[in-house]
């Protein structure tokens, strides 16, 4: 017994040593990670905040070209949301064959590099296609439209609202639709009762992160309309016509306004007190 | 009334299997059986909740099966209520409710109306339950599903609301079907037993019944009944009155000599000769100091070999001869006959007493 407690005295120093130890290295790595991510968008703002800023006041494209983006990935939102929460709803709720396969098709659009994209939806609704030819016929044009950047923002960032949404419907237990049920609702309105009251949340985080996903794209955007100009191709069309102090204020601008979901989402994320406890 | 036909449902790979059963209308049905027998799965599949792959769900005579569940005219209370936390109390046991005035009534009759003023989240699961009882009930539905429904009550609320459940049920003449792990509460609350186990209906009827004649030896033992012996049967040439069976008792029988080890017991029955198990209700065992002093036809004496003392009842082990056989008896009549032990006690049962299965 004392040799074993002296054995127990000789490797307890020397596992918290080695725990601190790794604390300390974890705690290293860390930092210079969180460094990597920070200080970009930091020295971006430090040197292009201030004329930014001054340029949504004197700068008639920045403006256009936000209110442009704005309007844009709030369209994209909404189509997302239309069309995306029933999906999500099935596959978080049903089983049926095929399911994952459609799951794996829903993550394809995140997997592809995103100009890939725009030359496939180019493919599909360009002037030259099918498609494309049968909706300018009826007066819609994609390519080289607001239409356009509509559709390439939310075939790139609908799969993350389908994914989260997914997340939110399956984190509701079921069995809180089928009480609903038994006291009388018919699937719908237990849907709309009861799910979708407590998967709101979740569903309105998920929407943020399509909106934002949506506002930072560009690779499918620019092949699909280059022109009208979002703010992300703006942003490229001063580096690359102008030099990166032309580019600076308006990149300075995006990124401040990337702040506006960063805190929207840690306002939805459910507090101690008010969290759904489902 | 709920009359189930060769039900089977799948949920997983567990699977219900040609279940089979009736609680006759306004009657209370209780389902036993051990965890993960499929007590939740049939209540979900009678409520509908659960699709029905082969068989038949009537609910007051009318075929169900395929029906939504909102169709169904039922209530389901779960074991931890599902009230839905972003309504009120109130709300809650309004969600269903035709007759506002009488939500309120059922609410206050089941204890639900004090909780009105707190929020769902704050409450304990006992009163999670009484809530989900009284959003059941408001609905007045025909058919009521209760899974577990008591069990996070203090057994003093318990024993409250297992009384207003029984008589809103029997003014109500609300079917009720609950699914427990409660032997006593099986006794006390049902008219029609249904033992479940592995998805499959075991045996059902009356409580009594089930408890005292279960059908196997698995059944016996998993209802907590002490003694359950394995042996042989044979019939006797005697009268099975002489048995002390009572001549309406015996009517039809034969007196039969069951042997198990040390243990000759007499009997009476239909039992084929050959092997068979006996099962004796530990109440049914009665102890004495002195074996002069009973008449029952089944006495051994022997020595005790442990005392357990469960509030109001004493269990007691005689070891006789290798075998043991437990009574239960008053505490009381324990403390009467100063129990200890290595004591010999003389432990005596009734031919009748023993079932054999």
């Amino acid at each position: 017994m004392t040799h074993a407690g002296a054995g127990e005295d000789r490797t307890l120093p020397r596992s918290l040593a080695a725990h601190r130890t790794a604390s300390i290295v974890a705690g290293l790595c860390g930092s210079i990670f969180l460094l990597f991510l920070v200080a970009p968008i930091a020295r971006l703002v430090a040197g292009g905040g201030t004329s930014g800023v001054s340029a949504l006041f004197t700068d008639a494209e920045l403006r256009g070209a936000l209110w442009l983006t704005a309007v844009t990935a709030t369209l994209a939102m909404a189509a997302g949301a239309l069309g995306g929460t029933p999906l999500a709803y099935l596959l978080a709720r049903r089983s049926f064959r095929g399911k994952a396969v459609v799951a794996a098709v829903l993550d394809l659009p995140l997997l592809i590099p995103h100009p890939v994209a725009g030359i496939a939806l180019l493919l599909i609704l360009g002037r030259e296609s099918a498609v494309g030819r049968v909706l300018l016929h009826a007066g819609i044009q994609v390519a080289g439209s607001p239409v356009g950047i509509v559709c390439a923002m939310v075939f790139v960032s609908a799969p993350l609202y389908i994914s989260a949404a997914r997340e939110a419907f399956a984190r509701v237990d079921p069995r809180y639709e089928s009480v609903a049920r038994t006291l009388g609702d018919p699937a719908w309105r237990a849907f709309r009762r009861v799910t979708l009251p407590l998967s709101m949340r979740g569903l309105i985080a998920a929407l943020v992160v399509m909106w934002a996903r949506a506002v930072s794209e560009f690779g499918a955007i620019v092949i699909l309309t280059y022109n009208p100009k979002v703010a992300s191709v703006l942003t490229f069309d001063r580096f690359t016509g102008f030099g990166l102090t032309e580019a600076l204020p308006v990149a300075a601008v995006l990124s401040i306004l990337a702040l506006i979901p960063l805190v929207a989402l840690r306002a939805l994320r459910p507090d101690h007190g008010a969290g759904m406890d489902v | 009334m709920i009359e189930v036909v060769g039900l089977d449902a799948q949920v997983g790979a567990f699977r219900l299997r040609e279940v089979t059963f009736t609680v006759p209308r306004g009657q209370y049905g209780v389902v036993i059986g051990p965890a993960g027998s499929g007590k939740t799965t049939l209540l979900e599949t009678i409520a509908g909740i659960v699709e029905t792959q082969a068989g038949q769900v009537k609910l007051d005579g009318r075929d169900v099966t395929g029906e939504a569940p909102e169709r169904r005219r039922l209530g389901i209370v779960y074991q931890h209520g599902y009230l839905f936390p972003h309504l009120s109390v109130a709300e809650n046991v309004a969600y269903g409710a035709a007759d506002a005035a009488f939500a309120a009534e059922i609410a206050e009759r089941v204890g639900a109306r004090p909780l009105y003023d707190r929020p769902v989240r704050a409450l304990s699961g006992g009163e999670r339950q009484v809530v989900a009882l009284a959003r059941a009930f408001a609905v007045r539905p025909s058919v009521l599903l209760l899974d577990e429904p008591f069990s996070a009550l203090d057994p003093r609320s318990r024993t409250r609301l297992r009384r207003v459940v029984r008589d809103v049920h029997r003014e109500m003449g609300t079917t009720v079907l609950q699914v427990t792990h409660d032997f006593t509460e099986a006794g006390l609350l049902g008219d029609v037993a249904v033992l479940l186990d592995q998805g499959r209906v075991l045996q059902s009827g009356p409580p009594g019944g089930v408890f005292r004649e279960p059908a196997s030896a698995y059944i016996a033992e998993f209802l907590g009944a002490e003694n359950v012996f394995a042996g042989t049967v044979r019939a006797l040439g005697d009268d099975p009155a002489a048995l002390g069976a009572g001549p309406d008792a015996a009517r039809g029988h034969r007196a039969l000599e069951f042997r198990s080890g040390p243990l000759t017991i007499y009997t009476v029955g239909d039992a084929a000769d050959g092997p068979t198990h006996a099962v004796i209700r530990a109440e049914e065992i009665v102890l004495s100091r002195d074996a002069a002093a009973t008449s029952a036809r089944n006495q051994f004496v022997g020595s005790i070999e442990e005392i357990a003392v469960l509030g109001a009842l004493t269990r007691v082990t005689v070891d006789v001869g290798g075998a043991s056989l437990v009574s239960a008896l008053t505490t009381r009549s324990a403390e009467e006959l100063a129990l200890e032990r290595g004591a010999r006690v003389c432990a005596s049962f009734k031919a009748m007493a023993v079932h054999l299965c």
